[in-house]
C-alpha cells in the first residue's frame, strides 16, 4: 500500500510491525514520533488522510509486553482508502502525545482514552472524566478492573444516597425496601449458617 | 414517547405531559438509571409536590435490566420508591397504558396515605 | 431606554455587567434528546462558551460485551442508537463476519438493507418529529408517528419487537419474510412518497422555521471533516461522503440511488438532506423488494454459520456433544469461533458513520469491542456549532445533528 511505502521511507526506525487483519492494512509505530507521523499522513498530497475514524485503546494484560495501545483509525475521503496506526504504550509510563492539533474531533475520544483506560495525553487543553463521575476513583475498561462493584466498593455519592433513602424509607407508607432488605439479610445468614454447617 | 402520540393517545385519559416537576403528579422513569444520574432523579422527585407516585417504566429502570454493570443502579427503587412497575424492552404503548390505569386504580383505592384527608 | 440602563448601571457599577452568566441546561430537561447536560456561560443571550457534560447514561456496553459471546453481545448492540437498532446490528454482524471471513447468501443481504433502510426511515421520521417540537411545531409530531408507527408494525411483523429488533444474525438473518409482510412493505412504498409532502407543506416555507434554521449553526466544510462530523450533518456542508457508495457493503453497489448533499452548511440544508434521505430510502426498499423476488426460495442463513444460540426445533439434551460445525461448547453452549484479528468496520448508520472496532483473540468473548457512536462526535462538536448563537439557537443545532445519548454514552 502507497500509505506504508512511505511511512517506511520516511520513518523507518518507528514502524515496529505493519501486517493485515480481515483485509485491513495496521501498522504498529512506537509512541515517541506519533504527532510526526500523522501529520505526514494528514498533510501529505498523494495520501490526505483527512478524517480520523476512531482513536481508541486496548488493553493487552497479561497477553503483551507493552500493555496498552492507541489505535488510530484513519480514512481518506478523496482516495477512499483506510489506515491504522497503533502506538505502543507502556505500563510504567502511560503517557502519549496529543493529536488534538491535527484533529479537532480527538479531543473528546482523548478524553474517553483517559477516563476508560488512565493513559495521560501530553498537551491535551482539557483532560478530565468524560463518561465517569468527575470523581470517580479507577479505570473502568482496564482488564483488572471488576464488571461489577461490590457493594463496600460502590462511588461515595450514590453511597450516601442509598443510606439517605432507607432512612427515609421508614416513613414510606408501602414497606417494600426494607422488607426486601431484611428478607435480603435473612436468606444470606441462612445461606452462610447452611455453608457452615 | 409512542404512547403519547397520535395512534394511542394518552390525552384520553386525562394525562399530559408537564415540562416541570413542580406542576406534575406522576414521574415515569424510562429507561436505565446510572449512578452517575441516580442524585439527578432523586433531585427532581424530591421536588414534586404531594401527592407523587413513580412508574419504573422498562426492564432497565425496573431491576436494571440486561446492564449488569459498575455503573448500572440495578433498578431505580433502590433510591425511589416506586407504585407500579411496567416491565419490557422497550415496553409496548399498551402495557404504559395498563401500568397508568393501574396506577389510578390504586390511587383510588389507598386511604389516608396523604394525609388524614386524602 | 438607553438612559434607563445608564442609570442602572451607575448604581450598580459598571463590573456588575461585564460578569457573564452560567446556565446549566440540567440533564433533565423537556425535549426527549435523552439525558444531555450542557453548561453554557451566557453573556446576556449570546453563548460564550458550551460545555456539554456527558455520561449520564454510560451503562458500560463495551465491557460487558468482553464478558458475553458474540452472539449475546449482538442483543447489547441493540440498545445503544435504540431508535434504528437494526442498522447497529447489521453493522456489528457484518464486523463480525470480515473477521470470520463469512460469506452471507445473497437473500440475506437484500433483507439487511431492506430493514436497514427501514431503520433510516424510522429515525429520520423521529428526528422530525422531536426536531420540529423543540422549534415549536407541534403537529408535525403527530403526522410524524403515524408513519413511524406503521413501520413499526411492520417491524414487528418481521421479527416480534418493534423497537429493538436482533433481527439479524451472525451469518444471514432470523427469518424470511412471509408474503404479508412483502406486500405491506409494497403499499407503504407506494403510499410513503405521498406523505412526505405532507410535512413539508407545514414547515418547508414558513417564515418561522426559516427564520429559525437558515444561517444558524453554520460549519465550513474543512472544519466539518475536521470536526468529524459525518453522515447528513456532514452532507448538509457539501461534502459528499456517503459509506454505501465509499466502502459499497451488501448490495449497495447494484442499486441506484442517489446520495443527498446540500451546500447551505446550517441547520436549513440538513433538513433538506434528511427530507431527501428518506426518499431515496424509500426507492431502495422498493428496489430491493423487485430484487427478492428474483431470488425466492434461498437459504438465509449461511452455512458455516456458527449454531444460533437459540435453536428451531425442541433441544433434547442441552448438554450435548460438540458440533461439528465451527463452534465449540462453553459450559454446555455452542460459542462461535472467530479467528485472532481485529477488523474497523463502519457502515452508514442514520446518523452518521456507526463503526465497530473488533479485536479477537480467538476464544469465545472478544477481547475488545469499541462502538464508534457517531452521536458521541457530534455532541463534541456541538461548542464549535454553538458559539456565537443566541440560545435559542442551540436548540435547533442540538435537533439538527441529530444525538440520541444511548450511542454517546454506550
Amino acid at each position: 500500500m502507497l500509505a506504508v511505502e512511505k511511512l517506511k521511507e520516511r520513518f523507518p526506525d518507528e514502524i515496529v510491525k505493519v501486517f493485515e487483519s480481515a483485509g485491513q492494512t495496521v501498522v504498529i509505530v512506537r509512541r515517541e514520533k506519533i504527532v510526526d507521523i500523522l501529520r505526514f499522513l494528514h498533510g501529505d498530497v498523494e495520501l490526505l488522510f483527512d478524517h480520523l475514524a476512531d482513536l481508541t485503546a486496548v488493553d493487552w494484560l497479561g497477553k503483551k509486553t507493552p500493555r496498552f495501545e492507541v489505535v488510530y483509525t484513519l480514512y481518506s475521503i478523496r482516495y477512499k482508502q483506510y489506515l491504522r496506526i497503533k502506538a505502543q504504550v507502556p505500563e510504567e509510563d502511560p503517557s502519549i502525545d496529543t493529536v488534538t492539533s491535527i484533529w479537532k474531533t480527538a479531543n473528546w475520544f482523548e478524553r474517553e482514552v483517559y477516563d476508560m483506560f488512565g493513559l495521560v495525553f501530553r498537551g491535551h487543553p482539557d483532560l478530565r472524566r468524560l463518561l465517569m463521575p468527575k470523581d470517580w476513583e479507577g479505570h473502568p475498561l482496564r482488564k483488572d478492573y471488576p464488571l461489577f462493584l461490590e457493594p463496600e466498593k460502590e462511588w461515595p455519592t450514590y453511597k450516601e444516597l442509598r443510606e439517605k433513602t432507607r432512612e427515609l424509607a421508614r416513613y414510606d407508607w408501602y414497606p417494600t425496601l426494607l422488607e426486601r432488605e431484611k428478607s435480603e439479610g435473612a436468606a444470606s445468614e441462612e445461606a452462610d449458617h447452611g455453608a457452615n454447617a | 414517547m409512542a404512547a403519547g402520540a397520535s395512534h394511542n393517545d394518552l390525552d384520553r385519559f386525562g394525562i399530559i405531559f408537564r415540562a416541570s416537576p413542580r406542576q406534575s403528579d406522576v414521574l415515569i422513569v424510562a429507561g436505565t438509571v446510572t449512578k452517575k444520574m441516580a442524585p439527578v432523579v432523586r433531585r427532581v422527585y424530591d421536588q414534586m409536590p404531594e401527592p407523587r407516585y413513580v412508574i419504573a417504566m422498562g426492564s432497565c429502570a425496573c431491576t436494571g435490566g440486561v446492564f449488569k454493570t459498575y455503573s448500572t443502579v440495578q433498578g431505580c427503587d433502590d433510591f425511589l420508591p416506586v407504585d407500579v412497575y411496567v416491565p419490557g424492552c422497550p415496553p409496548r404503548p399498551e402495557a404504559l397504558i395498563e401500568g397508568l390505569l393501574k396506577l389510578q386504580k390504586k390511587m383510588r383505592s389507598e386511604h389516608g396515605r396523604w394525609g388524614a384527608f386524602r | 431606554m438607553a438612559q434607563t440602563l445608564e442609570i442602572i448601571k451607575k448604581q450598580q457599577g459598571e463590573d456588575q455587567w461585564d460578569e457573564p452568566y452560567y446556565v446549566n441546561m440540567g440533564p433533565q430537561h423537556p425535549s426527549t434528546h435523552g439525558v444531555l447536560r450542557l453548561f453554557l456561560e451566557l453573556d446576556g443571550e449570546t453563548i460564550v462558551r458550551c460545555d456539554p457534560v456527558i455520561g449520564y447514561l454510560h451503562r458500560g456496553v463495551e465491557k460487558l460485551s468482553e464478558h458475553r459471546t458474540y452472539s449475546q453481545a449482538m442483543t447489547l448492540t441493540d440498545r445503544l442508537d435504540y431508535i434504528a437498532s437494526a442498522a447497529n446490528n447489521v453493522g456489528y454482524c457484518l464486523a463480525v463476519e470480515k473477521l470470520m471471513g463469512l460469506e452471507i447468501p445473497r437473500r440475506a443481504q437484500i433483507l439487511r438493507v431492506i430493514v436497514c433502510e427501514m431503520a433510516r426511515i424510522a429515525s429520520h421520521l423521529l428526528w422530525l418529529a422531536t426536531h420540529a417540537l423543540d422549534i415549536g411545531a407541534m403537529t408535525v409530531f403527530l403526522y410524524c408517528f403515524r408513519d413511524r408507527e406503521w413501520l413499526l408494525d411492520i417491524f414487528e411483523e418481521i421479527c416480534g419487537a418493534r423497537l429493538t429488533v436482533s433481527y439479524p444474525r451472525i451469518g444471514g438473518v432470523r427469518l424470511d419474510f412471509t408474503q404479508e409482510i412483502i406486500d405491506e412493505l409494497y403499499r407503504f412504498t407506494d403510499e410513503f412518497p405521498r406523505r412526505i409532502p405532507e410535512y413539508e407543506t407545514l414547515i418547508d416555507v414558513n417564515r418561522i422555521w426559516l427564520k429559525r434554521t437558515v444561517g444558524v449553526g453554520k460549519v465550513s466544510p474543512e472544519e466539518a471533516v475536521n470536526l468529524g462530523l459525518t453522515g447528513p450533518s456532514l452532507r448538509g456542508s457539501g461534502v459528499a461522503y456517503d459509506l454505501r457508495r465509499h466502502q459499497p457493503y451488501l448490495v449497495y453497489d447494484e442499486l441506484d440511488f442517489d446520495v443527498a448533499v446540500e451546500f447551505g452548511c446550517d441547520v436549513y440544508s440538513r433538513y433538506r438532506v434528511r427530507m431527501k434521505e428518506m426518499r431515496e430510502a424509500n426507492k431502495i426498499i422498493r428496489q430491493c423488494l423487485d430484487l427478492l423476488k428474483e431470488c425466492e426460495g434461498e437459504p438465509v442463513l449461511a452455512d458455516e454459520a456458527p449454531d444460533l444460540l437459540m435453536p428451531f426445533g425442541k433441544v433434547k439434551t442441552p448438554q450435548a456433544a460438540p458440533h461439528p460445525k465451527r463452534g465449540f461448547v462453553v459450559k454446555g453452549v455452542e460459542v462461535p469461533v472467530v479467528p485472532e484479528g481485529e477488523v474497523y468496520f463502519a457502515i452508514e448508520a442514520p446518523k452518521g458513520e456507526l463503526g465497530y472496532y473488533i479485536v479477537s483473540d480467538g476464544t469465545g468473548h472478544p477481547w475488545r469491542v469499541r462502538i464508534r457512536a457517531p452521536s458521541f462526535v457530534h455532541i463534541s462538536a456541538l461548542p464549535a456549532l454553538s458559539e456565537g448563537q443566541m440560545v435559542a439557537d442551540i436548540v435547533a443545532v442540538i435537533g439538527s445533528v441529530d444525538i440520541v445519548l444511548g450511542e454517546c454514552d454506550r
